[in-house]
């Protein structure tokens, strides 16, 4: 996509996926945050898509990688010139700098909050400023935070699961875990190694979670084909897996998470917790879509868990909101004193 | 004479730090005041229609899928 102005933009720069909302026009990149370059150049070859295709698929000589890692960027550099490329797609030049809104976990350091803005503002922002996904989902989940009641937003991203208590267009109480649908992901990787001696990709383990993973049982008894390569003979092997060993499998993940909702049910004031009785919580972010998850929080809370209509797009769709409306929300930035 | 001064001085600067200080409370307000009216259902009428239309295309998806 290309436009001759860039307006003002909104990125959801996520572990797994990477969404930009621009000002006036709504959503308008929506791409996997993986980038393909040239191991002896340096030279990028590809992102989003393309690059997320070539995954674990690339001869020597090309790396295919994801610069984010638990919602921080684990390389600075190829970070910066994967937002350079995203900006360019839409729009933006040198001539055309816009202000933009990353969200990020809320949970990141101080250390990380300057590389991500320092990484917007070299590839051609002119102004750019954080906000903490879980207030971005709210915002998109369409939830009531300008009242004075509890809502409660559970985000399940790639590499962070966050939950938060948000009143009056403030977080109330927070609770975050450096875990997400890729530690599911490798959980997945782990068990197929360790139970059957065979090595998956990452992509397949993805796979294997989106056809029988589960995170409590759902009442059908489905089985999925998995070939890999043997770690003994080193030949393409192919084993039949259960949902219910995959279940266990991803046990310890799946508890951290949810483990992590009920820390933060037990910080929220008891005036607000009345509230989610109510009200319910609500799910957002692509680990949200985890098969019997919203259940297993609902069976362990107590609290009705209700799945937001856009769960993969409410936190950029939030993050869409405060740009339309940038002077009167800018308050609701990180760092900003309030 | 110079205690006269000194006296008027302080007076004034009082003042002016109190007028300061008046004002800065009611731009907190008046902020907090338009960052709530920002969040209220009628400003977000736009994320509501975007989040309608997404919802709509995507259970037209579903439908097209089974």
């Amino acid at each position: 996509m290309v436009t001759t102005v860039a307006r003002d933009l909104a990125i959801d720069l996520g572990t797994a996926n990477t969404l930009v909302y621009m000002k006036g026009r709504g959503i308008v990149l929506n791409e996997p945050s993986v980038i393909a370059l040239n191991r002896q150049t340096g030279e990028v070859l590809a992102t989003g898509r393309e690059a997320w295709q070539m995954i674990g698929r690339t001869p020597g000589y090309i790396v295919a990688v994801r610069p984010l890692r638990g919602g921080a960027i684990t390389d600075f550099e190829i970070t910066e010139r994967m937002i350079r490329l995203l900006l360019q797609r839409v729009g933006v030049s040198r001539f055309t700098r816009p202000k933009v809104v990353i969200c990020v976990p809320s949970a990141i350091t101080e250390v990380e909050r300057r590389a991500v803005t320092d990484a917007a503002r070299r590839a051609g922002a002119a102004d750019a400023n954080l906000i903490e996904q879980p207030m971005a989902a709210a915002i998109g989940a369409d939830l009531p935070i300008d009242e004075p009641v509890g809502n409660m937003v559970i985000d399940i991203g790639g590499g962070t699961s966050e939950t938060a208590v948000i009143s009056l267009g403030g977080i109330v109480a927070l609770e975050a875990v450096r875990v997400g649908s890729f530690d599911i992901d490798a959980a997945i990787q782990n068990h197929i190694r360790r139970e059957h001696g065979i090595a998956v990709g990452e992509r397949t383990a993805e796979e294997i979670k989106m056809a029988i993973g589960s995170a409590s049982p759902t009442g059908e008894d489905s089985t999925a084909e998995v070939r890999g390569r043997d770690l003994m003979s080193g030949l393409p092997k192919t084993v039949v897996l259960s949902a219910e060993e995959i279940r266990e499998a991803i046990e310890d993940p799946i508890s951290s998470i949810v483990a992590s909702v009920v820390r933060c049910l037990a910080k929220a004031p008891p005036e607000l917790s009345q509230d989610f009785l109510v009200r319910g919580m609500y799910l957002v972010g692509g680990g949200g879509l985890l098969r019997g998850l919203a259940q297993r929080i609902e069976r362990e809370t107590e609290v009705p868990v209700k799945m937001s209509n856009v769960p993969l797009e409410a936190v950029v769709l939030g993050a869409g909101h405060v740009i339309e409306h940038y002077d009167a929300l800018k308050g609701m930035f990180m760092g900003v004193r309030r | 004479m110079t205690v006269i001064l000194i006296v008027c001085v302080v007076a004034l600067v009082l003042v002016v730090g109190l007028a300061i200080r008046s004002r800065r409370s009611r731009d907190a307000v008046a902020d907090f005041r338009r960052q709530i009216d920002a969040l209220s259902p009628e400003a977000r009428k736009d994320v509501t229609d975007r989040v309608r239309r997404i919802g709509e295309t995507t259970e037209d998806g579903d439908d097209s899928g089974s």
